[in-house]
């Protein structure tokens, strides 16, 4: 009895004290940068629409960075806030990106998260709280030309995400779809990664991708000496829709990369 | 073989009165004596002593109120005759007086030893002075409480007339122990251990971690065992039989808030660690703990205590003398201003009761209780933001939080003894209704719905409303004999209960606060009759067999007022815009936005123990038990079986109890596992618990009380390993260490004021909680804690001072992983994160008590 009594209790404290809930609370270094292959103003790239652009400024402002581990079920769900499922990691730290430079930028803040595999990202483009009714930051800052033929296009361009992009809807029974957190929430970006403590995500904002589909020529003249022309910070006009879709596009602009150790030295 | 060392008490139920009786025709005045102090009687170890033996002394007191003589009239034996005699001769007396001078006289004391016990070790508590077996009010006559009074012939060495009286006390039988996990606590000097409420009686049995995150008024959230019970979920609450769990409140099935009990009022709790017994019924997952009240100290007291956080109580108790110690009220008003943000809390008590006789062998008890009170919670902060510098360690996030309980209660019950048959009856009726505002998330759970208008996140602030009515009864019948040459029972029962219950939970939105969301509103009719066979078998001496078969039925009547929260394709022209509860299907349809639902359970729980010895003073037991929770009524659906959070739990013990030097030991070693088919675990997001996947729990148990004159000390740990059985992941929040010492010194002081000694006590209650685990793999702090007390007692007064967290320690008392967003952060966060509620700095308090009218 005593020997039984004895191997029990030593059982029992040598599991009482160990084991886990699973998963692994985790923090790590955050960076955005634009290609690898950006070396400042000067940028060029051809579109799909044919133009050649060159962009000597472009700052994306990003106000956050987030990770689900939940791939949501195509048109299943409306588009709130929020994704449905549960989220791993987060960067609630705001961003201007010079995405014009390949070197790593550093958020300010670490991001937080657990050790779950991530499989869709979020890059919230706001200055303010992502639910706010209004924000007038400037999300999107870009100048540059773009030339097709013989036709030169000086633009530049300043989007916000503000009451300027809120959806007016006439169905009563849908008055709080498509909310203005969702316009500034890039969504659904394709991940695979599992974040891991003391390591670092690098997220790249390839310019390409915002101008794949604007046709520069329905421009808005803004000058004639010298001439240029102007995104406007509105939801309407083939070009100011097509940047803004561009920047929100989940697909072809954004690309998420998860380093297990940390990119000190190689960042600006 | 030794017999076992056998600690029998036979406490005083009618404590000595004043009355005063007429013992000649000259009409002189002669008060009887009064009993000042008692021992109990105890048997030695190798005693023997017959099933049910009698012992009657013929006791001499003299004019100084000492016992100068001690005479067997009936003997039970000789070792019962030895052990009553030597029990007698330490009580004292005020003596009897003649026209107001001191006299001798001569009185007559029966003890009646309880049935032998073959377990008596397993049986008895380690805190209790006595068996659980023996009942807890005994034949031990008083003198002095009113009884017929019989002339006797004087004493040679009386020089004055003496009087004889005989006084019949009743009392109440208890269940048989059920194993080394059967506790019966007993506080005895340990009651100086401080204590801030009737909940914390419960540390004295090993393995209970109590937390509260709630504030002042929110029922505590109890560990056993490797159980979070929540705010007793999983474990049945009775108080003087009448059940606290409430059936089908909204914050958790089985919620159970012991606020209304005053401690001071707590004569024992008996806690069995596991669903051993087939009188446990529903909620009886982890265990059970039933408290049983009484007051010892007779007369009236007054006690006021002031301290910190602005802290003042004023109690009030009150136990006639001459009457039976759960005879008894008392009454409490408290305020404080809590250690920290939006902690203050008021409240007040009230509690009585009156225990008599129906004739010679039965009595009756008819009781009430009345509690209120309003009170704020701080909830719980993130860590990140306290060490940010954010928010302070004892701030709140929401000081809107906190809450309001009342619980209004009366209960009544017999019990009569007729032949070899014992009956008992009772009836019980509960008036309940509790409020509750908790915000764990901040601003996280307000989606925005397509049809509502657009809104930011408006705040998750949960405002939960509970209105119970509970009505119900229990009975039983036990049948003695003799068999085998041992004692045997036999003992049926059964138990009815029904719970009428209104509830409701909405969100209210941070400016203004009004609510935006209805997402809960019920009214339940909840049915629970459940009835049981429970044998008391002795085979041998050292054999015993206790267990049995329990059933319960479940019935529910859900009317959900909110059934209808959404439709696919609303109406255009009657859009549901922000209204909670819908009254139309797709394409607006008209239906009512009610649903009624209802279906039953039932369910057969055996149970059972074995009991060997005692051998040397050890005895040994087995157990094993089934045990159910009936399931939330939010989770039923139409007369679909509803599944029980059903449970198989095992243990083996060892116990080891005798009398050493004038020290009484109880030591305990228990290993137990326990598996839960379909457990509860708590979700932050809904406030609640929400069904999970199977558990199993190892683990051991090791306790120790130790009373010496001077002394008393109790000390208890508990190892458990809690895990899911599909992952084998541990389950978080639970503690896997529980260390809890409590020890009492006292004592006479070499202080004399007026020819009185001054009396002083210290007391200190240490707890230990290892880190518990959290999920995603963390771990919490640790707790260690000191509560200390010193108290001064000089004749009817005491004076005490009580520090709480003596050294000060900085600790978290409830720690969690989850998401929540305080908007602490520039954007949402949505990521698990540790919150936690804050333990209470140190607190130093004041007590003065005055008793007068009663023995002391």
């Amino acid at each position: 009895m005593r020997r039984l009594a004895s191997a029990l209790l030593a059982g029992v404290l040598a599991t009482a004290c160990i084991g886990t809930t699973g998963s692994e609370v985790v923090s790590f270094e955050a960076y955005a940068a634009g290609p690898e292959d950006a070396r400042g103003a000067g940028y060029t790239f051809t579109t799909g629409t044919g133009y050649t652009v060159t962009l000597d400024r472009m700052r994306l402002r990003i106000g956050g960075i987030y990770l689900n581990r939940s791939q949501p079920i195509s048109g299943g769900q409306e588009r709130a806030c929020y994704l449905s499922g549960v989220y791993v990691g987060q960067l609630a730290s705001e961003l201007v990106v010079d995405v014009l430079d390949g070197r790593l930028q550093k958020f300010p803040a670490a991001a937080t998260g657990t050790r779950d595999l991530a499989r869709v990202g979020e890059v919230w483009l706001t200055g303010a709280r992502v639910d706010a009714e209004d924000d007038p930051s400037v999300i999107l800052d870009v100048a540059g030309t773009a030339r097709r033929g013989a036709d030169e296009v000086p633009f530049d361009g300043r989007l916000t995400i503000g009451k300027n992009r809120a959806t007016k809807q006439t169905d009563p029974t849908r008055v709080g779809a498509d909310p203005l957190c969702s316009k500034r929430i890039v969504s659904q970006i394709p991940v695979d990664l599992t974040p891991q403590d003391g390591g670092s995500l690098v997220v790249r904002v390839d310019p390409r991708g915002v101008f794949a589909n604007v046709e520069f020529a329905e421009l808005e003249r803004v000058s004639t000496t010298p001439p240029m022309y102007r995104f406007a910070d509105a939801d309407e006009g083939q070009p100011n829709v097509a940047i803004f879709s561009g920047m929100r596009s989940s697909t072809g602009v954004y690309t998420f990369h998860f380093n297990t150790s940390s990119n000190r030295g190689s960042s600006m | 073989m030794r017999s076992p060392s056998r600690r029998f008490v036979f406490a005083l139920a009618v404590i000595a009165s004043t009355s005063t009786i007429a013992v000649d025709a000259s009409a002189q005045t002669v008060t009887a004596p009064e009993v000042k102090t008692r021992t109990d009687a105890r048997l030695p170890p190798g005693a023997r002593v017959r099933d049910g033996a009698e012992v009657e002394l013929l006791v001499l007191v003299d004019e100084t109120g000492h016992v100068a003589d001690v005479a067997v009239k009936q003997s039970g034996g000789a070792d019962a005759d030895a052990a009553a005699t030597e029990a007698v001769r330490a009580w004292t007396f005020e003596p009897a007086r003649r026209d107001g001078k001191a006299v001798a006289s001569r009185i007559r004391v029966p003890f009646a030893f309880p049935k032998a016990e073959p377990a008596p070790a397993v049986g008895a508590a380690t805190l209790n002075a006595a068996s659980p077996e023996a009942p807890q009010v005994a034949q031990a006559n008083a003198p002095g409480t009113g009884g017929t009074a019989t002339p006797a012939s004087p004493p040679p060495a009386a020089a004055s007339p003496a009087e004889e009286e005989t006084i019949t006390v009743v009392g109440q039988h208890q269940a048989p122990s059920r194993g080394a996990s059967d506790f019966n606590l007993r506080l005895g000097e340990l009651a100086r251990v401080p204590r801030g409420n009737a909940a914390d009686i419960l540390k004295l049995a090993p393995g209970i971690l109590l937390t509260n995150k709630g504030g002042d008024g929110h029922a505590e959230q109890v560990f056993l065992r490797g159980f979070d019970a929540r705010e007793g979920q999983d474990i049945e609450f009775t108080v003087g039989g009448v059940p606290v769990n409430e059936a089908g409140n909204l914050h958790g099935n089985g919620y159970a808030d012991l606020h209304f009990i005053l401690p001071e009022l707590v004569d024992s709790v008996r806690v069995i660690e596991g669903p051993f017994d087939p009188r446990q019924g529903n909620f009886a997952v982890a265990g059970s703990a039933a408290y049983d009240l009484g007051l010892a100290k007779r007369g009236i007291t007054a006690k006021g205590t002031i301290g910190s956080f602005s802290t003042r109580r004023l109690l009030l108790t009150w136990g006639p003398k001459g009457m039976s110690n759960r005879t008894f009220g008392g009454a409490e008003l408290f305020s404080t201003e809590g250690f920290g943000v939006n902690r203050a809390s008021e409240r007040g008590t009230a509690m009585g009761q009156y225990e008599g006789r129906l004739g010679s062998s039965g009595s009756y008890r008819v009781g009430a209780t009345a509690f209120a009170t309003h009170y704020g919670s701080a909830g719980v902060v993130r860590a990140d933001d306290v060490e940010a510098g954010r928010i302070g360690f004892f701030d709140t996030y929401d000081r809107r939080q906190g809450g309001d309980s009342s619980r209004y209660s009366t209960y009544g019950d017999i019990e009569v003894r007729s032949g070899d048959m014992r009956y008992k009856q009772g009836a019980f009726l509960v008036f309940r209704n509790m409020r509750l505002r908790e915000n764990f998330t901040g601003y996280l759970l307000d989606t925005q719905e397509v049809v509502q208008s657009p809104h930011p996140q408006r705040g998750d602030l949960l405002d939960l409303s509970v209105d119970t009515i509970t009505y119900g009864a229990r009975g039983s019948a036990t049948y003695k004999t003799r068999a085998l040459g041992q004692g045997q029972n036999v003992e049926v029962g059964y138990f009815a209960r029904g719970d009428s219950t209104a509830s409701s939970q909405y969100r209210r939105q941070s400016r203004p606060d009004v609510p935006y969301l209805l997402e809960t509103d019920l009214d339940s009719r909840l049915g629970n009759i459940g009835l049981y066979g429970d044998l008391d078998l002795r085979v041998t001496k050292w054999l015993g067999l206790r267990g049995g078969l329990r059933g319960d039925v479940f019935t529910y009547d859900v009317k959900n007022n909110c059934a209808v929260k959404s439709v696919r394709q609303p109406s255009r022209e009657n859009a549901p815009g922000d209204a909670s509860c819908l009254s139309q299907q797709d394409l607006g349809r008209y239906r009512e936005p009610t649903e009624r639902i209802s279906t039953s359970s039932s369910v057969l729980l055996p149970r059972g123990s074995v009991l060997f010895g005692p051998f040397d003073s050890f005895t040994i037991s087995a157990s094993a038990g089934k045990g159910a929770r009936s399931i939330d009524p939010v989770f039923i659906d139409q007369d679909k079986v509803q599944p029980f959070a059903g449970l198989t739990a095992y243990e083996l013990g060892v116990a080891y109890g005798r009398r050493l030097a004038d020290v009484d030991l109880m030591a305990r070693s228990v290993f137990f596992q326990t598996e839960v088919e379909r457990d509860l675990i708590f979700s932050e997001t809904v406030g609640r618990n929400v069904l999970a996947q199977g558990t199993t729990r190892t683990g051991w148990v090791g306790a120790l009380r130790a009373t010496g004159g001077i002394f008393d000390e109790s000390a208890n740990v508990t190892l458990v390993r809690s895990t899911f059985d599909d992952t084998g992941l541990l389950i978080p929040y639970v503690p896997d260490v529980v260390v809890r010492s409590d020890t009492a010194i006292h004592g006479e002081l070499p202080l004399t004021i007026e020819g009185h000694k001054v009396e002083g006590a210290l007391a200190a209650g240490v707890t230990y909680v290892g880190r518990r685990a959290l999920p995603y793999g963390q771990r919490s702090g640790t707790i260690f804690t000191v509560d200390a007390s010193a108290t001064l007692t000089w004749r009817s007064i005491e004076v005490g001072i009580v520090s709480t967290n003596l050294f000060d320690q900085q600790y978290r008392l409830s720690e969690f992983n989850f998401v929540s967003d305080f908007r602490s952060a520039g954007q949402p966060t949505l990521v698990p994160a540790r919150h936690f509620s804050a333990g209470a700095p140190r607190g130093v308090f004041l007590t003065l008590a005055w008793t007068f009218g009663g023995d002391a």
